[in-house]
């Protein structure tokens, strides 16, 4: 009876184990059919976007975490993709970049990943420190000027923002604005300007510029003269509260901040006005494709419209910088566009950010605070 | 054998009680614990190892306490938040007792609205409370620009409100609100008859506050001191928006400003901060505890009748009211109303002979655009109502245990008080780690979020309740089980109803909190799941200070509306909020 029960469960087993390699055999040649993740995210042939389409409509949706303002920006992004691709549903989740590569980070560590894109300012370096950035082909960097471009493909630039200084102008004359860094030194300056600490786009940003374009020993010199200045430190709050705070009369002149939020203040009447210097910081938000992403086909689609002629037209209506170089910025911030002011820029792209930013904050440390 | 010796105290429970609610307390113990031990964990990990790129947590280290002790700025801090704290506490203890006592010990008229306006002023996101204060007290603001006219014009500007005075006024105005909300629960069910008969024995009204209210309601005082205390200990708005302007450093911001690494994260420091004040939290409360040994001498909600009566002030009546009103204006109808005035300029240049010229709505245009609020006003409401629904009835219940002294329950105080000192941000980050390791799919659910939020209110319920239960005479519980009542129709049957007024407060209360936390859900929440605080945070990142103002109006008015609706229900049912 016993020996019976015995051969009747080897059979039971035999039978198991036969369907599960029946399974395996069959689940590996669908997947040798469907190509991996990797494949797809590198695809470069001339049937590329009629796949993605195919495999997008498999998958259904995608997932971005994005750091674009949702009512202006996120939205219309997300209208115009679903016009296009009604079949994928797309869904989004805002937060500062930080965040964002935090939240996807944890969920690639537990294997739970919900994040097919993220994008934000210090997104994509961010991603790749944390290794969670994998790399892809998209055809429509290909109009975007080299140097904002990452030849590993590990993020793609989104959109662009330079840097500079608001002034009050009921309290800064118009022949006193200063032009260049050399006139912050001025002594009328002392203790009337402040800058934004606690972000790599703040304090770090604007001493990692001139570190680059100076070299250092020229950069620390200034900075040793820079320091007597008595620079507010402004904590917590954006870029924008601090140019609100200029406006306010608070302070005279805010440094580093972006360049168009004056300007569009002062169209609204506002004392306030922008000055870009020679050389403007530029910095890049970034977009790069997860790890173990579920959507990676509908994934493909998102960044490319988002890089589309299309998708940088909606950011530049939501007052962004494109990157293509043939969609225009907004015709009323254009003035701060470093070629058409004809002031050099500096591009500080997402690897020299990583690379000055701590050495940065330490001379802040030693010197500002 | 040695003779076994009992507690002499003649109202100690039986044994078989004990036996009885051992288990309740293990229960809730545990309860707890599972809610608080995995981001007090994080918490400690995170302040003992370095962290990776990708928030894992690498080495090994004591470089955080390290650099935590040998700051250059740790002495100049610590002094400076030793000052904030006290001022802060003394300020909000000051205006919001005064309050109480007006509203619920005397017979001024009006009296009755200043819960309208406590809750009014909770309702304003605590961010935007400093700013109004900010746009109120700064170089441009209308008081500057008062003294300016009084005085002539001086260089720079009379109050720098960019100073350690500005950060205690702002910060002890701010909480206002909530002492005289819990000092108004400790009031409302104090036993006036000591009071009247200190006056019969020819006692001034002074003399009376001194000896019988202020000794009487002292538990409950020492309570919120030390809940002021801790919350000015780890606030980040006010020394961040306020001091760090005037160069003012308190421990939060020395942090703050020591965390390099600008653009990778590291909580390495503030779990440090956040662990020692773990333990000073930890004795302190170990402390109020055994002050709170003697609890019975305070207790005034006894078997005989304790409604309190409210005290004729005669003439004094309308001084009274006016002590209020000039109570409301400074907490509530000033920076309301600033935030009023910034929400309808195109952009905000001071109170100015202009800017009154330059009306409009666009700001409140742009908020209300199409779309703005899709979905995420069911979703806050939600989190709010769930969140105050979890914390009200296990605080209640914590602090009842707590204060009976059941076996082992002061550990419940201890553990639900805990969450106070975590920083906003660790703990998000904490429960973010432990919902997407879950191997259920609660990551990224409302749910999710609901549970966090609960954590992070615990302690607030905890004190509130505490407050309420604190003062109810065991006699009464007594009474009802010498008739046959089991323990558990005890609490549902007197205590509750007992302390029914004060936890209906601390509910709305703890609504309010939960709506307009926005770091702590924003972490949590998933793709799609909208809720309000997302809004807002992108107002806060790349809004105007004018279209954030609108926000805030807007808020205020539907927390208002929220508010209103639930006073009345609650009065309805008796149960005075």
């Amino acid at each position: 009876m016993i020996e019976r029960a015995g051969s009747h469960r080897l059979r039971a087993l035999r039978s198991t184990v036969l369907s599960t390699l029946a399974c395996a055999a069959l689940l590996w040649a669908d997947g040798a059919l469907a190509q991996s993740p990797e494949d797809i995210l590198m695809y470069r042939g001339p049937d590329r976007e009629q796949k993605l389409i195919e495999g997008a409509k498999r998958e259904g949706q995608v997932v971005i975490y994005a750091a674009l303002i949702q009512n202006q920006a996120m939205r219309p992004i997300a209208d115009g993709f679903g016009k296009k691709y009604p079949f994928v549903k797309l869904t989004t989740w805002r937060a500062d970049s930080e965040d964002i590569v935090q939240k996807a980070a944890a969920e690639v560590r537990a294997h739970n990943v919900v994040a097919d894109v993220v994008e934000g300012t210090g997104a994509g370096e961010e991603a790749v420190e944390a290794n969670i950035a994998q790399p892809y082909y998209t055809p429509a960097v290909a109009g975007f000027a080299p140097a904002y471009r990452n030849p590993t493909g590990l993020w793609a630039p989104t959109r662009l923002s330079y840097y500079g200084t608001a002034y009050n102008t009921k309290l800064v004359a118009p022949d006193k604005v200063p032009k260049s860094y050399e006139e912050l030194l001025d002594p009328q300056w002392k203790g009337r300007m402040a800058w934004r600490i606690g972000s790599a786009t703040g304090t770090p940003l604007f001493l990692t510029n001139l570190r680059i374009a100076w070299g250092e020993e020229k950069a620390r010199a200034y900075f040793d003269k820079l320091k007597d200045q008595k620079i507010v430190n402004f904590g917590a709050g954006s870029a924008r509260t601090l140019v609100d705070r200029v406006i306010a009369g608070e302070y005279a002149i805010a440094l580093n901040i972006f360049a168009h939020h004056p300007l569009i203040s002062k169209a609204k009447g506002a004392p306030v006005n922008a000055q870009v210097m020679d050389p403007v910081a530029t910095t890049a938000a970034t977009m790069s494709v997860v790890k173990g992403l579920h959507h990676p086909h509908a994934a493909m689609l998102l960044a490319d419209y988002i890089l589309s002629k299309e998708g940088q037209g909606i950011l530049a209506r939501a007052e962004y910088f494109p990157v293509d170089p043939d969609v225009a910025p907004l015709p009323a911030l254009a003035p701060i566009v470093p070629k058409i002011a004809g002031v050099p820029e500096n591009f500080v792209g997402p690897d020299k950010l990583i690379k000055y930013t701590d050495s940065s904050e330490d001379i802040y440390q030693k010197l500002f605070r | 054998m040695r003779p076994v010796s009992f507690p002499s105290s003649t109202n100690d429970h039986d044994g078989w009680a004990r036996l009885r609610m051992s288990p309740l307390v293990a229960l809730i113990a545990a309860i707890l614990l599972i809610l608080i031990l995995p981001p007090t964990l994080f918490l400690i990990d995170t302040s003992l190892h370095t962290t990776k790129p990708d928030g894992s947590l690498g080495a090994f280290t004591l470089q955080y306490y390290r650099q935590l002790f040998t700051s250059p700025y740790l002495a100049a801090s610590l002094r400076n938040t030793v000052i904030y704290a006290i001022g802060s506490a003394v300020v909000a203890i000051t205006l919001g007792s005064t309050a109480a006592l007006i509203v619920e010990r005397t017979n001024a008229p009006g009296r009755g609205y200043a819960f309208l306006a406590a809750i009014l002023s909770l309702g304003v996101p605590h961010v935007l409370y400093v700013v109004a204060w900010l746009l109120l007290l700064g170089r441009a603001g209308p008081v500057n620009a008062l003294i300016g006219f009084i005085g002539g014009a001086a260089e720079g500007p009379a109050l720098d409100v960019y100073s350690i005075w500005g950060m205690i006024v702002i910060e002890g105005v701010g909480f206002a609100p909530l002492t005289f909300l819990l000092m108004s629960a400790v009031l409302r069910s104090t036993d006036a008859s000591f009071e009247e008969a200190a006056m019969m024995s020819g006692a001034g009204p002074l003399r009376v506050f001194r000896a019988i209210t202020l000794r009487m309601g002292l538990p409950g005082i020492l309570a919120l001191l030390l809940l002021i205390f801790i919350r000015a200990f780890e606030s980040f708005e006010v020394p961040a928006l306020v001091g760090l302007a005037g160069n003012v450093s308190v421990l939060t911001t020395d942090i703050y400003q020591s965390s390099k690494n600008a653009s990778l994260p590291s909580y390495g420091e503030s779990g440090a901060y956040s662990v020692c004040l773990l333990l000073i939290v930890v004795l302190l409360l170990i402390w109020h505890h055994r002050l709170s040994v003697h609890a019975r001498r305070f207790q005034t909600i006894t078997g005989k009748g304790y409604r309190p009566r409210i005290i004729d002030l005669g003439r004094a009546r309308l001084a009274a009211t006016l002590v209020l009103a000039a109570t409301f204006v400074l907490v509530t109808a000033l920076p309301v109303g600033m935030l009023v005035f910034t929400s309808l300029q195109p952009f905000y240049e001071g109170l100015t002979a202009e800017s009154f010229a330059r009306f409009t709505l666009d700001n409140y245009a742009t908020i209300l655009a199409p779309g703005a609020f899709r979905d995420s006003i069911a979703n806050t409401l939600m989190l709010g109502i769930s969140t105050a629904t979890a914390v009200v009835p296990l605080t209640a219940l914590c602090a009842w245990l707590a204060v009976r002294r059941r076996p082992g329950a002061w550990l419940l105080d201890q553990i639900a008080t805990a969450p106070l000192v975590f920083p906003a941000i660790v703990m998000s980050v904490a429960f973010l780690q432990v919902f997407v390791n879950l191997p259920i799919p609660l990551y990224g659910t409302l749910t999710s979020v609901i549970i966090a939020s609960a954590v992070r209110f615990l302690p607030y319920g905890m004190r509130y309740a505490y407050a309420g239960v604190l003062q109810i005479h065991e006699d009464l519980e007594d009474a009802a089980k010498t008739s046959g009542a089991p323990p558990r129709l005890v609490f549902v049957r007197v205590v509750l109803p007992l302390v029914a007024a004060a936890l209906v407060s601390c509910w709305l209360f703890v609504f309010l909190l939960a709506v307009q936390n926005v770091a702590l859900p924003l972490m949590l929440v998933g793709p799609g799941t909208e809720i309000m605080a997302v809004t807002l945070f992108d107002l806060w990142q790349n809004g105007q200070v004018t279209e954030l103002a609108a926000m805030g109006v807007l808020w205020v008015a539907l927390m208002l509306v929220v508010s209103a609706c639930f006073h009345f229900t609650a009065a309805r049912y008796r149960l005075g909020v």
